[in-house]
């Protein structure tokens, strides 16, 4: 399904500066979506047009399959749908404090007086901000303002939100923070649109990107295509992501598997594995790159513990159903994740809980489960790019437990769950005091 | 940056106290203390208003009594000119300058007395309404009176920004510091030139862009809701009626012994 759709979409702005020289573009839905150029390639101006603030010269634009139209009614409703999040938050946080901040779009949309309220602190509560509510902007640090502008677009609903440079001027931490609020978000199934010059972002964190120069769209695709692509990397004046650089690095010295587009940490320690080649019977409808999922061996074909598991992949198919594979060996070991759902956090049984499941590492993710944490002293080891650490962390045989709460729990579950069909080594996912 | 009044209103412990009642108390004393003849009824309002900016509203001590010099300076000079000018009586002192006679008699001594305690408490009075009770607070006091709304929100707006441009400034100033922009008088004047010339820029360049903001989220007319949910407490409520009793009791003792005196 495609959300947002342009066909040769152009703008000039009244200096006669052409910003957007005609860009034809599908987004898709529930996508994270980046577009990655350097500063003026005309990112920014595209997003204005895309929400209708901006009236383009030549060309149209799609929303749901239906043209937009710029009469008062079409631009509100693509305004409530297409939410924008500029790059520098005080020209979008206007109101003298935040909870008026948040509240803005809600009261401008008509709702009731106890709808709104229902939403602001539900919208306040779910970015940690309910402390700040009475607070004016010029009391926040620059994340806090950042979080603010977001959660005055999300308290509208929006199927789509477009964000200008989210991660420019935040702390690490910061960053690391909005990234688990936009995934969070994006998991709930709102399209996500962002630009950014910050190609480790737009490599780890897109499902599709697109590069711009000068106002035109040169180039895209999956991140693991378009990043593989130097003269594309070169005409848009980008690097290549530093994990992936690295992976190459490693590749072309022979200590990594080949083919491969690592994209987080865990992902580059897995490459790290020296072929293993096998003859084996596959199925008729394999095909040559295809993933075999071997199961568990052990005794004799357990090279290096005591229970392996291995996965193939298909490097040739000869005849008679057989095929030669490269052999992937994890072996299985104590190490598992829990996740732990703060919305029923019990504290006076915490502490007895953690000696119970005798876990190695606490890692808390989403502000509202570290501010809880903070909140009832609970030490936590990881705080930032909890997922990532903690699969590190339970390949090495500790057993972690991720502290978070609301959507952020299927999320982390689908994205340990995505690791282990990948690689094929079976950690020990569950949610411990759920239903 | 230096730490504003408003700064010290939005962190006071009594920023979320009934802002009626806040209102209340000082117009109450206000009003009392510009009625009474007698100095004392004012003192006493000044002596309460500043124990409960101090006690209630933790402001520190240091910094209020340095407020109160800002105005005081004014006060002082005014109430010299009273003493020696206005007024009738017996004289107490004077002298002569360039044979022209000064001197200062009952009547004016008691009246400047008068206009310093009055000036004294109504100042003390509004301190503490601006220690406890910040902008953003007193825009929903602003709405119940039925100001027009547009007239609350560019308001609300304007309080906004002047924080944005106060940092711009700010911003602009440092940078041209370091350039020597203020080493003497003539770069110092064209400096603030610039400066000016380039805040208005900004200004209208803001202008645009909150515009745009506003538009991307269904700008409907409609701006913000006000909170209003101040519940009043009955400890508050019955302190501030025993202070008003107290001082309405001083009232009437001290005017009434004016009065006696005068008959």
């Amino acid at each position: 399904m495609v959300i947002l759709e342009t066909r040769g979409l152009k703008y000039s702005y009244p200096d006669g500066t052409h910003a957007v020289k005609g860009v034809d573009i599908k987004l898709r839905k529930g996508k994270r979506i980046a577009f990655v150029g350097k500063n003026g390639s005309g990112k920014s101006t595209l997003f204005l047009l895309l929400n209708g603030t901006l009236k383009p010269a030549e060309g149209r634009i799609f929303y749901d399959g239906k043209e937009l139209a710029y009469d008062q009614a079409s631009l509100r409703e693509i305004r409530k749908n297409v939410g924008i999040v500029f790059q520098n938050s005080d020209d979008q946080v206007f109101a003298p404090t935040v909870y008026q901040d948040v509240a803005f779009g809600p009261v401008n949309l008509g709702y009731s007086k106890a709808d709104i309220e229902k939403k602001v602190d539900g919208t306040l509560e779910y970015f940690g901000l309910s402390g700040l509510k009475d607070k004016p902007p010029h009391h926040l640090s620059g994340g806090q303002k950042k979080r603010v502008a977001i959660a005055g677009i999300v308290a509208m609903n929006p199927q789509a939100i477009i964000l200008d440079e989210p991660l420019a001027n935040l702390d690490p931490v910061g960053a690391d923070e909005l990234l688990d609020v936009l995934h969070e978000l994006n998991h709930m199934g709102t399209s996500l649109i962002i630009s950014t010059h910050d190609v480790d972002l737009a490599y780890s964190w897109a499902d599709y990107v697109f590069f711009m120069v000068d106002g035109e769209v040169i180039g895209e695709g999956t991140p693991d295509e378009v990043f593989q692509d130097d003269e594309l990397l070169r005409q848009a004046h980008l690097k290549r992501p530093v994990t992936f650089d690295i992976y190459k690095e490693i590749e072309r010295r022979g200590l990594a598997h080949g083919n491969r587009q690592p994209r987080t940490v865990p992902e580059i320690v897995d490459t790290l594995k020296p072929p293993e080649l096998m003859w084996v019977e596959v199925p008729p409808e394999t095909r040559e790159g295809d993933i075999l999922n071997l199961g568990v061996l052990h005794g004799e074909y357990a090279l290096q513990c005591p229970y392996e598991a291995v996965n193939a992949r298909v490097l040739h198919i000869h005849e008679g159903g057989w095929a030669i594979v490269e052999l992937t060996r994890h072996g299985i070991k104590a190490g598992g994740i829990l996740i732990y759902d703060m919305d029923r956090f019990d504290p006076a049984d915490f502490d007895g809980f953690l000696e119970k499941e005798n876990i190695d590492i606490v890692g808390a993710m989403g502000k509202k489960s570290k501010l809880m944490a903070e909140k009832n002293s609970l030490c936590v080891d990881i705080s930032t790019g909890v997922i990532d650490r903690t699969i590190l962390m339970a390949l090495c045989g500790k057993r972690c437990m991720i502290l978070t709460s609301g959507g952020m729990i299927p999320h982390s579950m689908q994205r340990i769950n995505e690791y282990i069909d990948r690689s094929g080594i079976a950690l020990n996912v569950t949610v411990v005091n759920g239903h | 940056m230096t730490k504003m009044l408003d700064d010290y209103a939005l962190l006071s412990p009594l920023r979320y106290t009934n802002n009626w009642l806040k209102i209340g108390v000082v117009g109450f004393g206000i009003l009392m203390g510009i009625s009474s003849q007698a100095p004392l009824v004012p003192f006493s309002i000044a002596i309460c208003m500043s124990l409960a900016t101090l006690i209630f509203g933790r402001v520190p001590p240091k910094f209020y009594l340095k407020l109160l010099m800002g105005p005081a300076v004014f006060v002082v000079f005014s109430i010299i000119i009273i003493a020696f000018f206005f007024g009738g009586g017996p004289e107490l002192f004077g002298f002569n300058v360039l044979d022209y006679h000064l001197g200062v008699n009952t009547g004016g001594l008691s009246m400047a007395f008068l206009v310093f305690s009055r000036t004294l408490g109504g100042m003390c009075c509004l301190f503490f309404l601006a220690l406890t009770t910040p902008m953003v607070e007193l825009f929903s006091v602003l709405k119940k009176t039925g100001l027009p709304d547009s007239f609350i929100e560019l308001s609300m707006m304007m309080y906004r920004y002047i924080f944005v441009f106060l940092d711009v400034a700010w911003c602009i100033k440092h940078a041209q510091t370091v350039r020597l922009g203020y080493h003497d008088l003539k770069t110092s004047l064209h400096s603030m030139a610039m400066l000016c010339s380039t805040l208005f820029l900004r200004s209208w360049e803001q202008g645009e862009k909150t515009f745009v903001a506003m538009n991307a989220r269904c700008y409907d007319g409609k701006m913000m809701i006000f909170e209003e949910k101040r519940p009043v407490n009955f400890s508050e409520v019955a302190l501030s009626l025993t202070y008003m009793v107290a001082i309405v009791g001083v009232w009437y003792v001290s005017n009434g012994m004016l009065e006696v005196s005068f008959w």
